[in-house]
């Protein structure tokens, strides 16, 4: 009977495989596509002048920089965090959930802007650590500057990502480490951390990723001043001096690949863990 | 009572909460202070400013935007991503371990990427469309499907289809009409939970807002970005209020699922 009826039903899920096609294959193949194409031949032109490029490979470089620095932050506090709120009363765990999620959301434009206001020239912090001798000056619009605005929407968001992920830890296991006399931190170097270690791997690709494809609140904060690559490929493709959509094409695939390779093999990792 | 009870856990939960709060806490100064002169407190305190941007037409006819655009386009994933996460798990396991993998699609493919090929995309035929509002909707649905399909799956996974089909069809019920009278229904709290926590996403969304429709339709977080080197205040308003939308929308998220655990 469920023979009869299976097909009909696949039909449902048809005008969501056109809207994936649509909105999402299409214009991936068109950015695969145009990448190739250099003053209206087909080239490997537009890779050849990025990688020649020092200005576009120092793009790539500050993003990866600001990345691998930022994913490192998030995973560590966000573990640290997820720890720290295991076990405790549901309304503790609630505030902490509902505090990432809404530091996850304020990321880009109103991030940017609640920054500079505490370490803007005359932010309350800057004027307050002035004022102590801390500080003679900071700059907040700068490298510095952008580092603690993608940790803020980091480490929201491996808290928001590793918490379910330690549930799968149980309570009884930890109970039990700690009878025998095995302390907090070797438990979770020795146990807890491999136990989710793959998963880990994901949630780092992730968050590595996210910090990748960052724009908003870099735009947002620095404007055009630090070379990275989104804001590259936003100045080439928003029809100004610097327009070369077939070069921001090929950024685009080069950005891609960055993001997809490691993503790939944690995702084959993670199959060879279910095996 | 064992590792979360370390006096260095605790110190760091604190310490994260504070430095997490701590943008909004100066900007909500910022935003109440009628001035400073030199020093670190301000000289008054008002609420003025609030009136000043809540009553202005560019900020209400923003808010309206953002929320007509992310209505239009929650409506339109429900009525395409639903049914077909319903289709997969009951009757196309491969579908369905595909959409699985597509979950992390908004990572692997940051939407800075996307923007690139929706250009090319929406300037030419059968989609020619560039420049206008109905982009954002359409290029919005994808960005939904990670939020349905986690909570749509956990609502099927929790309530037994396979079984319910075959006790239905024993009955001579058809499938049609058991996913429309019990099937739907039950997955209605992760539907709703989908949307809420997608609706906060598709209001911070900025790259597709700027890029594909620019300034003549001006979203919130395009009002927002033109209204950023304002004066102090009025700018440090447009964040606090923009502050309490998002916590509005995360409470009402948690109410849902609040709901759902009570009732589980």
């Amino acid at each position: 009977m469920s023979h009869h009826s299976s097909p009909a039903m696949k039909l449902l899920a048809a005008p969501f495989l056109l809207m994936l096609a649509g909105l999402v294959v299409w214009p991936l193949a068109t950015v695969l596509i145009d990448s190739f194409s250099k003053s209206g031949a087909w080239s490997l032109g537009n890779y050849a002048e990025i990688l020649m490029s020092a200005y576009y490979g120092q793009s790539f470089v500050n993003s990866l920089l600001i990345s691998v620095l930022t994913t490192a932050i998030g995973m560590t506090f966000g573990f640290l965090i997820a720890v720290g709120l295991r076990y405790r009363k549901g309304g503790t765990r609630r505030i902490a959930m509902a505090l990432a999620n809404i530091g996850a959301n304020l990321a880009g434009v109103p991030l940017a802007m609640a920054l500079v206001f505490l370490l803007g020239l005359n932010g309350t912090l800057t004027l307050l650590l002035k004022a102590s001798g801390l500080i003679d000056t900071f700059n907040v619009y700068s490298l510095t500057g952008l580092i603690i605005a993608y940790c803020y929407f980091q480490i929201a968001l491996a808290v928001l990502l590793i918490i379910p992920v330690l549930d799968a830890i149980e309570a009884e296991l930890e109970e039990a480490a700690s009878l025998i006399g095995v302390g907090t931190t070797r438990f979770w170097l020795r146990v807890g951390l491999p136990v989710v270690g793959r998963q880990m791997i994901a949630i780092t690709t992730l968050l590595f990723a996210n910090a990748m494809g960052t724009y908003a609140t870099t735009l947002a904060l620095t404007s055009t001043s630090v070379n990275v690559v989104t804001i590259r490929i936003s100045e080439l493709v928003s029809g100004d001096v610097f327009s070369d959509p077939n070069l921001a094409n090929a950024i685009a695939m080069a950005l891609l690949l960055v993001l997809v390779v490691p993503i790939v093999i944690s995702q084959l990792l993670l199959k060879g863990d279910k095996r | 009572m064992t590792s979360s009870r370390h006096p260095a856990l605790t110190a760091t939960l604190w310490l994260a909460a504070i430095l997490m709060l701590l943008p909004v806490l100066a900007t909500f100064l910022n935003s109440i202070a009628t001035g400073w002169t030199g020093g670190i407190l301000p000289n008054g305190l008002s609420l003025g400013a609030y009136q000043t941007i809540l009553t202005d037409g560019r900020f209400q006819s923003a808010l309206l935007c953002s929320i007509v655009i992310a209505g239009l386009a929650l409506s339109l994933a429900c009525l395409l991503i639903v049914p077909a996460v319903i289709a997969a798990h009951l009757y196309w396991p491969s579908l369905d371990t595909w959409m699985a993998r597509l979950v992390i699609l908004p990572y692997a493919v940051p939407t800075i990427i996307l923007m690139v090929g929706y250009l090319r995309v929406f300037s030419a035929p059968p989609l020619q469309l560039s420049g206008q509002p109905i982009v954002l909707v359409l290029t919005y649905v994808p960005l939904c499907f990670p939020m349905f399909y986690i909570n749509v799956k956990n609502s099927l996974q929790a309530l037994d289809t396979t079984e319910l089909l075959e006790a239905g069809r024993l009955l001579g019920i058809s499938d049609t009409r058991l996913l429309r009278r019990v099937i739907l229904p039950s997955i209605f709290p992760g539907i709703a939970l989908a949307v809420v926590l997608n609706f906060a996403g598709l209001m911070s969304e900025f790259v597709y807002a700027r890029m594909l429709v620019g300034g003549q339709f001006e979203t919130l977080q395009m009002y927002m970005f033109a209204q950023r080197d304002l004066s102090g205040r009025l700018s440090s308003v447009i964040v606090i209020v923009y502050f309490v939308i998002t916590l509005l929308i995360t409470f009402a998220a948690f109410r849902l699922v609040w709901r759902k655990e009570t009732k589980s």
